[in-house]
């Protein structure tokens, strides 16, 4: 339907310029002459949320870098200690350790989660069930991550948890919990944050799959290509840009969800997955140094600003017409 | 699907591979779908009955599990003794508001950030993603100091007010997307036809209807899911259903079976939400990158 009036506009200013009416059209709609009303009304309707957002993420912003360069008590008056607080984050090996924790934690996670999240989406595209097991995968995302962590807190319990004695059955684990072992602690973590949000990998790579010019695979089929080969050679480079998408967003997220984490471990066995973010929750609300918190969360925002730039850069790509754009438009019904 | 027509060698290797996804799919499903039924059985079981396991690599007494009578004494226990009837007013109340606030502000925001162009309006849009995508830890830690002297800790407005820190961002970049999607032509046909600008604003929003209904949905979601805010900022006063939730775990006595009930509790709406808002659900748990 959008294409048609996308269409007739096209056509309808086509004819306008033909009669020579293109100078005249500025007087209404979108013209000069009114410019300044409508710059009133654009500017009227955009300051509440602006202001709203403004008050509640630059003005904290500001807060942050005010905090961080001071040591913050709940009884006396904040004390400026200058870049003390980022200093000592240098020695602080929990911090370091914190930030390849992180990392360790979203290589796993995103590893695991491309890895069945793809192979899941090859094997439901285009399968008779493909409708209804989508729609079952959905279910752990819309699961607060809180109690999807307090569930699998009872899975992995070392007495009465049906996950554990699960593992125990396989072989894989002993008499120990996975949470309460330093060396598994981590593998717990990974596997509820796997369970929550694969499937959002396996939705993005579906819709990814669909945009496959089907010409392609079968150019390629004709070439004596098997479907193996088809995946590599056709599918794969098509979805690229989706699963680049996915990644960086469920990178992202591990930055930004910490719930389940709490939950599970709350950063132990030992230090064993006390990631940043965890390792920041403890400092500004276990032991209320909230000075060096905001030091920490510093550091944190801009490396997640980093991040959301170079996302926005691929939103921004001629490759995301493939992702979304023109191709959004196509398949509306 | 054209590739089928075409005539495939149905190798014996191919043929192990069809099996093998279909085994996959299987174990797949049964690991997704596992926690849920643990979930919701565990919440009608009685502590015994809960507790009881088979023995390790019995794997037929994995059936036991679905050996039990049920019973819903956990659930009336949570609203007879728990007041999760309060918390599940409080989660109501904050994520109905933010969602209300995010879509009320941010389409009116969205539709002038499509139609309206000015200077640096990208620097405006990266900065409103930005806030999105800012780890909720991280923008915890100065709200709650400014809340503090504010006296908004505890209290459901604070609560609303965090949550519309990611749930504004996100709406109006979702209905952004929306709206530039509505041909201009239909707003300079109305004014040419003697519209004013807000009449020409409001013939298109039928038009929008239906996502910004989307978007209201996974507002509430995103809000009724949160933890972190709702146990810093909300604790005291304003205590949602996640934090009480996780609250039932204590040291010396753990309720498992009001825990479970508590989860499915709290699962079950956003459940059907989600169902609700299938269609929409990628493009808004992708940002509006991804469409279905």
């Amino acid at each position: 339907m959008q294409k048609t009036l996308r269409a007739k506009r096209a056509s309808f200013s086509a004819i306008e310029e033909d009669h020579g009416y293109a100078a005249r059209r500025l007087d209404y709609g979108p013209g000069a002459l009114n410019e300044e009303p409508k710059r009133r009304y654009h500017i009227l309707l955009m300051a509440p949320a602006i202001l709203t957002l403004a008050a509640i993420t630059i003005y904290p912003f500001f807060w942050l870098i005010y905090m961080s360069l001071h040591k913050v008590s709940v009884a006396r008056s904040d004390r400026w200690v200058g870049l003390d607080n980022y200093a000592r984050l240098f020695g602080d090996v929990k911090y370091t350790d914190g930030w390849l924790l992180l990392v360790k934690y979203s290589a796993l996670c995103l590893t695991l989660e491309i890895l069945i999240g793809v192979v899941l989406a090859v094997i439901l595209n285009g399968s008779r069930f493909e409708k209804v097991l989508v729609t079952v995968f959905l279910m752990p995302m819309m699961m607060s991550p809180v109690v999807a962590g307090l569930v699998w807190y009872y899975l992995y319990n070392g007495t009465f948890g049906w996950y554990h004695w699960l593992f125990q059955s396989i072989g894989i684990l002993g008499e120990t919990s996975i949470l309460a072992d330093i060396d598994t602690a981590m593998w717990g973590l990974v596997i509820v944050d796997v369970w929550q949000w694969t499937p959002l990998i396996t939705l993005i790579t579906l819709a990814g799959l669909k945009r496959v010019p089907q010409d392609q695979l079968e150019a390629n089929m004709v070439d004596g290509a098997g479907s193996l080969r088809n995946f590599f050679t056709v599918s794969l480079p098509n979805i690229y840009p989706f699963l680049l998408i996915a990644i960086l967003l469920r990178f992202m997220d591990n930055f930004r969800f910490i719930d389940h984490i709490l939950v599970l471990t709350g950063g132990g066995p030992g230090n064993a997955t006390r990631i940043l973010p965890v390792y920041l929750f403890d400092v500004s609300f276990q032991f209320f140094k909230l000075g060096r918190g905001a030091a920490i969360a510093f550091t944190l925002l801009i490396v997640t600003i980093v991040l959301g730039l170079i996302l926005v850069r691929i939103f921004d790509d001629p490759k995301k017409q493939v992702a979304s754009g023109e191709a959004g438009e196509t398949t509306d019904d | 699907m054209a590739s089928r027509e075409i005539v495939q060698y149905d190798s014996g290797l191919s043929r192990v591979f069809k099996v093998l996804a279909q085994v996959f799919l299987v174990v797949y499903l049964i690991w997704t779908v596992s926690p849920f039924i643990i979930m919701v059985g565990s919440s009608m079981k009685d502590l015994l009955e809960a507790f009881t396991l088979p023995r390790v690599g019995d794997w037929l007494g994995a059936l036991s599990f679905f050996d039990f009578s049920p019973t819903f004494k956990h659930y009336v226990a949570l609203f007879a003794e728990e007041n999760f009837g309060a918390y599940l007013t409080n989660s109501l109340i904050a994520s109905v508001g933010s969602a209300l606030v995010a879509v009320v502000l941010g389409t009116s925001c969205a539709y002038s950030m499509s139609r309206y162009q000015f200077r640096g309006k990208k620097d405006v849009f990266f900065w409103i993603i930005s806030t999105r995508m800012a780890p909720v830890v991280a923008v915890i830690v100065p709200l709650y100091a400014i809340f503090r002297s504010f006296g908004l800790v505890g209290t459901l407005p604070g609560l609303i007010l965090a949550y519309t820190t990611f749930n504004l961002p996100f709406a109006i970049w979702m209905l952004k997307g929306f709206f530039d999607n509505v041909p201009y032509a239909i707003e300079e046909a109305a004014q040419c036809d003697g519209a004013t600008r807000l009449q020409a604003t409001m013939q298109i929003l039928p038009l929008v209807a239906p996502g910004i209904g989307a978007f209201l949905v996974l507002c509430i979601l995103f809000a009724w899911n949160d933890f972190l805010f709702a146990t810093i900022i909300g604790s005291g006063g304003a205590k949602t259903l996640p934090v009480a939730t996780k609250e039932l775990i204590q040291p010396q006595n753990v309720q498992w079976g009001k825990i479970m009930a508590a989860g499915v509790v709290t699962t079950a709406p956003m459940m059907l939400l989600g169902l609700l808002i299938r269609r929409y659900l990628v493009a808004g748990l992708t940002m509006g990158a991804v469409k279905e």
